[in-house]
């Protein structure tokens, strides 16, 4: 279980003033959603958090320590990356992508014994891949390859996930399925933060929002109190009608 | 080995005895030094590079890694103990006879070692050097040849000659070509000198200077090599120093001096006075490229190609003078 | 997958027995053994331990560093297309060499002048693709094609100017040409010495085949861990190409050949590209030697010849 926060943060936008410097606590059990416009810094916050990007100013602290204190390896053992672009410039087996996850708790003459390649292979059954074990990567369809991007970071197993677009590509079935995976992930005590364009996902499953606007301003608290209409319509540049479903709220745009 | 007879006379006296046995040993000691170098010191000379060569017997498994230095080998009489060549080994005769061991730039070391050869000769500018270390390191006894005048033929001939215990043949070679340099440069000695341009190659342009074995040959003939006073060996030249030059003469080698197209470029400048006088011409290129005895055999047919240039130039003279004479008396007439 | 290494290894030594065996002189079994034992006549032991032993050694040295720098080059890179030549290295060990042998220097000091311009053109990319603090793969490599361009104009003028006896020798450089290595020890040594090194950082170089993000968000250190392979694989190349000249094709060819039948775990690549590597080098200088001999070719066309089609079948069949 491990606690990531930010003390007066400010991300790193090239080009663009300084926005509101960030303090959060992003604990675990919960679920965060961070929306916003295009270019508002999504990627660059959670590449931020993840200690990959230097910020402008101010710290991010994984249990209270700060990121630029600590190891590589040792931030990777508790905080996992899904990252909305990848680079396969080099053909690998999906079970071979996805045992990479293991990397942060190997040390360098270890190689991957049986419990390494059963926690991979139950990760890709979880995420409905393993069937694809042994194809190559390049040869999957994008929703595919999003799930064994997801099984990766479920092998790493690290105590704070941080997912950018995790349900790009993925069909409905898939996106249900992925969103309450990571619910549950959190019921367990772990940490989760997600970058998300749809609103509606974090509608449903997220427990607290942060809201980034293009210009760096920024606000963030439960998901109930953040996704109030006025502020949406604001945030997106786009008028909203507010319909409910299945007890949360559905947002929906409009053309007028 | 010099037997010295003794006789010690028919003195029985016990002291004439001892003279005699006293000159015995003057004698002996006196000839002993020639006994003692013919066995180890007598086959030693120094190479073109300066270094000192010494055989413990005459060379009798010799390699030749160049087509000039096969022929100054049969040229030195060691013919007959030459195991193995390099391409183009073509003259004497005798020589395509021989097995191949690659080329000079490169040589199949396996089967020279095969050979077990007692002597290399080697060419300085020709072999690369890596190789010729090769041979060092591995103990064959290498004879490095370079010459770059008319007597350095001659001497390498004497030199290889000793080499391979052949002297009397090597010797009369040498001196042969001595002496028929000599002629040749008494018979040439008064020509009329023409600025001559010889082409070595055509692209890139190369040409020699008066260092090089050819350019000796064009001054011996009465020619003088525009290229003469360049620093280079081998300098490569555009068209436009040429024409700058104005040969008077154009020469290049070909196969057996048969005429070819490498010099058409020149055609196409009429006012070249060599193409002007039509004075292109084609020797044999293998004699005057290798500093063999065949360079009297170039030696030849280039000054007769400059003779037939100066008869040109003459003949262009003269129709000049008519043509002008014509005009005056015309003038005259009118 | 110890088995595949194994196999190559006893292929590597069969390619080294048959490259003993194999020359312009025959030397039977029977003859090979009695030198091995220490006896033989003087032409075999000549041959054998003075001629083919080196030569082969340095062969198998030569080609294992190609083909592992260029493995290491491609991870480095994320580039499929790498070769351990790609950031103008081989240019400057060519000008190196190519400036010795214009001045009429001996073998030892046209190597070690290989060597330094090898090192001298690690340092100026390093540098150059350094720039404003961070570098990434593709600046690395459009400096390194950059500078490479730069150094092959250096070396087409070198050529230009040149006395023209001397052309012949640093033509055979540029081709690549095993006869001239002095000694294999060099080549052998850094070879084994660099492979052991580098099977630690295997795993993270697998990691970092999949993106410098990705790896770093899995807790490996980008930066040292790149700057560790650039000097390596430089090294590598430098040696390779002091004791050989540049020979092409190997450093590219053989890792991708071994990805198609070993996948693309750098523990078992690298150490593979060694063995695999040297394999082909001797087989093909083997052949460079005595198909036509006695005339000598040089062993990148025959490497090429032996890769080309090897490659395109290996390609036909993972389809």
């Amino acid at each position: 279980m491990s606690t990531l926060s930010t003390r007066d943060l400010i991300i790193n936008v090239p080009g663009r003033p300084d926005g509101f410097a960030l303090n959060m606590s992003i604990e675990p059990g919960q679920i965060w959603g961070v929306l916003g416009p295009n270019g508002a810094g999504k990627t660059t916050l959670l590449h931020t958090l993840a200690g990959l990007l230097p910020a402008r100013s101010g710290q991010v602290q994984l249990n209270s320590r700060s990121l630029t204190a600590l190891k590589r390896r040792d931030i990777a053992r508790r905080l996992g990356l899904v990252f909305q672009e990848r680079q396969d410039s080099f053909p690998a087996t999906v079970l071979e992508t996805t045992l990479i996850g293991r990397h942060p708790w190997l040390s360098p003459w270890d190689s991957e014994q049986g419990d390494d390649q059963r926690r991979a292979e139950q990760a890709l059954n979880t995420l409905d891949v393993r069937h694809l074990s042994n194809r190559l990567l390049n040869t999957l369809s994008g929703g595919e390859r999003q799930r064994v991007a997801i099984a990766t970071l479920m092998t790493q197993n690290p105590d704070i996930l941080l997912l950018d677009e995790p349900t790009n590509h993925l069909d409905l079935h898939h996106q249900v399925k992925v969103m309450n995976l990571l619910r549950d992930q959190a019921g367990a005590g772990k940490t989760v933060l997600m970058c998300l364009h749809d609103l509606n996902l974090a509608a449903r499953w997220c427990t607290h929002v942060l809201l980034l606007h293009s210009n760096g301003d920024a606000c963030w608290g439960l998901a109930k109190n953040m996704l109030e209409p006025t502020a949406l319509e604001r945030l997106y540049n786009q008028k909203l009608i507010t319909v409910e479903a299945d007890g949360a709220p559905v947002f929906v745009p409009v053309s007028f | 080995m010099k037997s010295v007879v003794v006789s010690l006379g028919h003195n029985k006296d016990t002291k004439s005895r001892n003279i005699s046995a006293w000159w015995f040993l003057v004698l002996l000691a006196l000839t002993s030094p020639t006994l003692y170098s013919k066995e180890s010191a007598t086959f030693c000379v120094q190479d073109d590079l300066g270094k000192e060569v010494c055989l413990k017997q005459a060379a009798n498994r010799i390699i030749a890694l160049s087509p000039g230095a096969t022929e100054l080998l049969f040229a030195a009489g060691a013919g007959d103990r030459v195991m193995a060549v390099v391409n183009y080994s073509d003259y004497p005769p005798a020589a395509l006879e021989l097995p191949l061991i690659g080329s000079h730039t490169r040589v199949d070391m396996e089967a020279l070692i095969a050979l077990n050869p007692d002597l290399v000769v080697t060419w300085v500018t020709g072999n690369p050097p890596a190789q010729v270390e090769l041979l060092q390191e591995l103990g064959v006894p290498t004879f490095a040849i370079e010459p770059r005048t008319f007597e350095g033929v001659s001497s390498v001939i004497e030199r290889l000659s000793t080499l391979a215990g052949t002297e009397p043949e090597g010797y009369a070679e040498a001196e042969r070509f001595r002496v028929g340099i000599a002629a040749l440069t008494q018979q040439y000695a008064g020509v009329e000198p023409i600025p001559v341009f010889y082409q070595v190659w055509e692209k890139p342009l190369m040409t020699v200077n008066n260092e090089h074995l050819i350019g000796k040959v064009l001054k011996l003939c009465g020619g003088v090599n525009v290229f003469g006073d360049m620093q280079r060996l081998i300098p490569r030249i555009s068209a436009e120093v040429v024409l700058q030059a104005d040969p008077y003469a154009i020469l290049t080698g070909s196969v057996d001096g048969v005429s070819d197209d490498q010099l058409d470029e020149w055609k196409k400048y009429a006012g070249l006075t060599a193409v002007e006088k039509n004075n292109l011409f084609f020797v044999p290129a293998s004699p005057i490229s290798r500093p063999t005895p065949r360079l009297l055999d170039a030696i030849q047919t280039v000054c007769g190609k400059l003779a037939n240039a100066r008869e040109n130039l003459a003949n262009a003279r003269e129709n000049l003078e008519s043509v002008r004479g014509n005009l005056k008396s015309a003038r005259e007439n009118l | 997958m110890t088995r595949s290494l194994l196999g190559l290894g006893v292929l590597a030594l069969a390619s080294m027995a048959f490259a003993l065996a194999l020359g312009s002189v025959t030397v039977s079994p029977a003859d090979l053994w009695q030198v091995v034992q220490g006896e033989g006549s003087t032409l075999h032991r000549t041959l054998l331990l003075d001629l083919r032993l080196p030569r082969t050694l340095a062969a198998f040295g030569t080609g294992g560093l190609l083909a592992v720098a260029g493995a290491l080059m491609q991870v480095l890179l994320r580039n499929p297309l790498a070769d351990p030549y790609v950031l103008g290295l081989s240019g400057g060990a060519a000008v190196g060499a190519l400036l010795a042998m214009l001045m009429g220097m001996g073998t030892l000091i046209i190597s070690g002048s290989a060597f330094a311009g090898a090192m001298l053109a690690t340092v100026l990319v390093f540098g150059l693709a350094h720039g404003t603090g961070s570098w990434t793969p593709s600046r690395l490599l459009l400096t390194g094609v950059v500078v490479a361009a730069g150094w092959g104009a250096v070396i087409t003028l070198m050529l230009a100017i040149t006395p023209s006896y001397k052309l012949p020798g640093m033509l055979y450089w540029l081709m690549g040409d095993v006869s001239y290595a002095r000694s294999p020890w060099p080549a052998v040594v850094v070879l084994a010495v660099s492979v052991v090194l580098i099977m630690p950082l295997a795993r993270n170089l697998n990691v970092l085949a999949r993106g410098a993000m990705q790896a770093a968000a899995l807790g490996v250190s980008v930066r040292p861990l790149e700057w560790t392979i650039y000097v390596l694989a430089s090294l590598l190349t430098a040696t390779a190409v002091t004791t050989a000249g540049s020979i092409g094709f190997v450093g590219l060819i053989v890792p991708h050949m071994l990805r198609l039948i070993l996948g693309n775990d750098q523990r078992i690549i690298l150490p593979a590209s060694a063995l695999a590597g040297g394999t082909l080098l001797v087989l093909a200088d083997t052949l460079a030697r005595t198909v036509v001999a006695p005339e000598q070719l040089p062993v990148g066309v025959i490497t090429a010849l032996l890769g080309v089609p090897t490659f395109l079948y290996l390609l036909h069949r993972s389809r």
